[in-house]
C-alpha cells in the first residue's frame, strides 16, 4: 500500500466538527456584518488562468502559486487571493453598474510558503472590496467594517495598525532613487532593520536631511501622535497628502467611536506595487501574526480594463479561530437534545415524533433498532443526551407533550 | 508578560552577561541547568532556552516576543522578524572557503559543489553573483567537504580562521559580517510596545557604556 494512502499533503488540514462548528459560527457573524452593510457575497472559480494573477502591480510571487496544467495546456492557478479574481470579475461584468460597487466573499485561497499564515496552503478568508470610490470616507468605511466584525466576534484586545504607502513613495520620489535602491530601502524599513539601514544610507547619494527621515521611518509607529513627527518630515505635497489622508481617516473613525483601536506605522511598506494609499494590519495580543490585512489598491482593476479605484481587506479565519481559542471564546457543539428509539414496526410514528421535535428547534437523533453495540440508555450516556423517547412504547396516535 | 528566547551555548552565556547588566534580579537564570523555562513573574519576564538556530522560529511564530539570535541563524531561517539591536557579541564572518589552488580550476568554474550548514545563505549568495552551484547540506564539520572531495568549497562562519588553517583551507570570498542580534516578533512590537521598548532601551544603554 502506498505510504500516502490515508495521508493528506503537508500544508492542508481536515476540519473536524468542533472546529467546523466554530468556523461556520464566525463565518455567519462576519457574513451578517458584510450583508448588513450592503456588501453582496460572491464566489469565483477556485482556479483561473495564470495570466489573471501575473499583474504588473501584483503582490504575489509566482513561486507562491499552486499551478495546474489545464486540458488545453494552459497553466491554471489555484487562486492565491480573492481580490484579483474580483477585480477581473468587476472589470468584465460590472461596467454598467452604478458606483460604488460593494462585494464580499468567504472563500479559500491557496498559497505556498506563507509562514505568517501558519504554513498552510489552503487559507480560509473573509473579506470585502469597496470599488469605484476614492477618499478617506471609503477607507474609513472599510476599516470600520473590519472593526465591527471583530467586535461582533467578541475578540478582545485587537488593534488596527495603519500605514500610508504614499508617504514612503513621496520620500523616494524626492530622493530620486532608482528601483533597485528604493526596493532595498523599503525592505530594510519594513524589517525595521535600523542597523543595516544606517549602513545602506551611508552609501546613498541623497542629502543628509532625507537620510535622517529614512532612518527615522522604522520608528514612526505608535499612537496617532506620531503623525506630528511625520508632518515635520513631509516637505513635498505627496508626503503631505499622505499624512493628511491618515488624519482624515482617523477623524472619521473617531466619529464612529473607533479611534481607540487605531495605531499608526509609517514604516509599514510591504507590497508597494500593489497598494496606493493606506494599508493596515490587525493584531491581537494573543497571536504572533496578523488576523487581517487590507488597504487601498487603485491600480489593480484598471489592469483588467476598467479604471476605478478600490479599497478592501481580508480576514484570516483560521487566525481568528486561534485567537478566540486562546481567549477561551470558542463554543462547544450543542449536544443532542433527544434520542428517539424506533423499531421497524413504529417507523412512521417515530419519524413523526422526531420531526415534531425538530420543528420546535430540538436536535433529535434516531436510535435505530439495528444499533446493536449499545442499548439506547448506554448510547445516550456516551453522547451526553439527557432525554430518551421510546416511540415503540407510545400507543398509536398518542400525542407527545 | 514578555517571553524571551535565549540561545543555548556560548552565545547564550555572552548574552546573559549583557542581560544581567541591563536587568536586575535575573541571577536565577542558569543556562547550564536542564531547565528550559525561567519565570520572573514579578518582572513580567519569562525566558526560554532554545537551540540557537531555533530562536528565529520561536520569535516569528510569536511563541517568544523577543529573541537573541546570531545573524547567521536569521539569514538562514529567512524569518519575518524585526531586527532591532546589534549586541556586538558573537562576531564572525560568513565566508566561502576552500583550497587556494583549486580556486580557478576549470571544473570548479563551471559548477561548484558547496557543502554547508547554511543552504539558504549559500543559495542566495551564489544566486546574487550569478553562479550555478550544487549545495550539499551538512550538519557540522563542513571543512571535511573539500578535504574528502565531497565538495569544492564550503560556506560557513569563521571567527579566528584557525579551523580553516589547520585543515589547509583559506577564505576565498567574504559573504557578510555576523554578530548577535536582538529580534522582536512583528506583532508583539505593536501590542506590547512599552514593555519591549523599555527592555531594548536598557540593553542599548549597557551597549553604549
Amino acid at each position: 500500500m502506498s505510504i500516502y494512502r490515508g495521508q493528506i499533503p503537508e500544508g492542508l488540514q481536515d476540519c473536524l466538527p468542533e472546529e467546523c462548528y466554530n468556523k461556520r459560527r464566525i463565518e455567519n457573524i462576519i457574513r451578517r456584518v458584510f450583508y448588513s452593510r450592503g456588501y453582496d457575497e460572491i464566489e469565483t472559480p477556485v482556479f483561473e488562468y495564470l495570466d489573471v494573477f501575473t499583474n504588473e502591480n501584483g503582490s504575489i510571487e509566482q513561486d507562491q502559486m499552486l499551478k495546474i496544467v489545464g486540458p488545453g495546456n494552459q497553466i491554471l492557478v489555484m487562486r492565491p487571493d480573492m481580490t484579483t479574481p474580483i477585480a477581473r470579475l468587476v472589470a468584465t461584468k460590472y461596467k454598467d453598474k452604478p458606483l460604488p460597487i460593494r462585494l464580499s466573499y468567504l472563500c479559500n485561497i491557496y498559497r505556498y510558503q506563507q509562514p505568517h499564515m501558519g504554513k498552510q496552503w489552503e487559507i480560509a478568508q473573509a473579506g470585502i472590496e469597496l470599488m469605484g470610490i476614492e477618499g478617506p470616507e471609503a477607507d474609513a468605511e472599510v476599516v470600520s467594517t473590519a472593526i465591527q466584525c471583530f467586535l461582533d466576534l467578541g475578540l478582545e484586545d485587537f488593534q488596527i495598525d495603519i500605514g500610508q504607502v504614499e508617504f514612503f513613495k513621496g520620500l523616494v520620489e524626492e530622493a530620486d532613487l532608482d528601483s533597485k535602491n528604493s526596493n532595498q530601502l523599503r525592505m530594510l524599513i519594513e524589517d525595521k532593520n535600523i542597523l543595516a539601514l544606517k549602513e545602506f544610507l551611508k552609501e546613498l547619494p541623497i542629502n543628509t536631511e532625507l537620510k535622517d527621515v529614512f532612518l527615522d521611518l522604522p520608528k514612526l509607529y505608535g499612537n496617532i501622535d506620531i503623525h506630528k513627527i511625520a508632518s515635520r518630515y513631509a516637505r513635498n505635497p505627496r508626503c503631505q497628502n499622505a499624512i493628511q489622508n491618515i488624519i482624515e481617516i482617523y477623524d472619521i473613525l473617531k466619529d464612529f467611536g473607533f479611534h481607540k483601536y487605531i495605531t499608526l506605522d509609517l514604516g509599514m511598506v510591504h507590497s508597494l506595487n500593489y497598494y496606493t494609499g493606506i494599508i493596515f494590519r490587525v493584531f491581537t495580543r494573543n497571536l504572533g501574526f496578523p488576523i487581517c490585512g487590507g488597504g487601498r489598491y487603485d491600480r489593480l482593476i484598471s489592469e483588467f480594463g476598467y479604471d476605478i479605484p478600490a479599497t478592501g481587506f481580508a480576514i484570516n479565519l483560521k487566525n481568528i479561530l486561534i485567537a478566540l481559542e486562546r481567549q477561551q471564546s470558542l463554543t462547544p457543539i450543542p449536544s443532542i437534545d433527544i434520542l428517539v428509539v424506533v423499531d421497524e414496526r413504529h417507523r412512521k410514528q417515530g419519524y413523526n415524533i422526531a420531526q415534531n421535535l425538530r420543528r420546535q428547534g430540538k436536535r433529535v437523533e434516531i436510535f435505530h433498532s439495528s444499533q446493536k453495540n449499545y442499548t439506547a440508555e448506554e448510547y445516550a450516556k456516551l453522547k451526553g443526551i439527557s432525554r430518551i423517547i421510546d416511540a415503540n412504547k407510545l400507543s398509536e396516535g398518542e400525542e407527545l407533550c | 508578560m514578555l517571553t524571551i528566547a535565549l540561545p543555548k551555548g556560548r552565545l547564550g552565556s555572552q548574552t546573559l552577561k549583557l542581560l544581567n547588566k541591563a536587568v536586575d534580579g535575573l541571577e536565577e537564570l542558569d543556562l547550564s541547568s536542564r531547565k528550559l523555562v525561567f519565570n520572573f513573574s514579578k518582572k513580567s519576564l519569562r525566558f526560554i532556552i532554545v537551540k540557537p538556530s531555533d530562536v528565529p522560529t520561536y520569535v516569528e511564530y510569536g511563541a517568544a516576543d523577543i529573541g537573541i539570535a546570531g545573524k547567521d541563524s536569521l539569514l538562514e531561517a529567512q524569518s519575518k522578524v524585526y531586527e532591532m539591536l546589534d549586541l556586538g557579541i558573537g562576531k564572525c564572518k560568513m565566508v566561502v572557503a576552500g583550497f587556494p589552488d583549486k580556486k580557478d580550476s576549470w571544473i570548479t568554474k563551471a559548477h561548484r559543489r558547496v557543502s554547508t550548514k547554511y543552504p539558504n545563505i549559500a543559495k542566495n549568495y551564489f544566486t546574487s553573483i550569478g553562479e550555478n552551484v550544487e549545495i550539499i547540506r551538512l550538519n557540522g564539520s563542513v571543512e571535511l567537504g573539500p578535504i574528502v572531495g565531497l565538495s569544492d568549497v564550503i560556506v560557513d562562519i569563521v571567527e579566528s580562521g584557525k579551523t580553516l588553517e589547520e585543515n589547509g583551507l583559506v577564505v576565498l570570498e567574504e559573504i557578510c559580517d555576523i554578530s548577535a542580534r536582538l529580534v522582536v516578533n512583528r506583532v508583539s512590537l505593536k501590542t506590547k510596545k512599552s514593555d519591549i521598548t523599555r527592555l531594548i532601551d536598557s540593553i542599548e544603554k549597557v551597549l553604549e557604556e
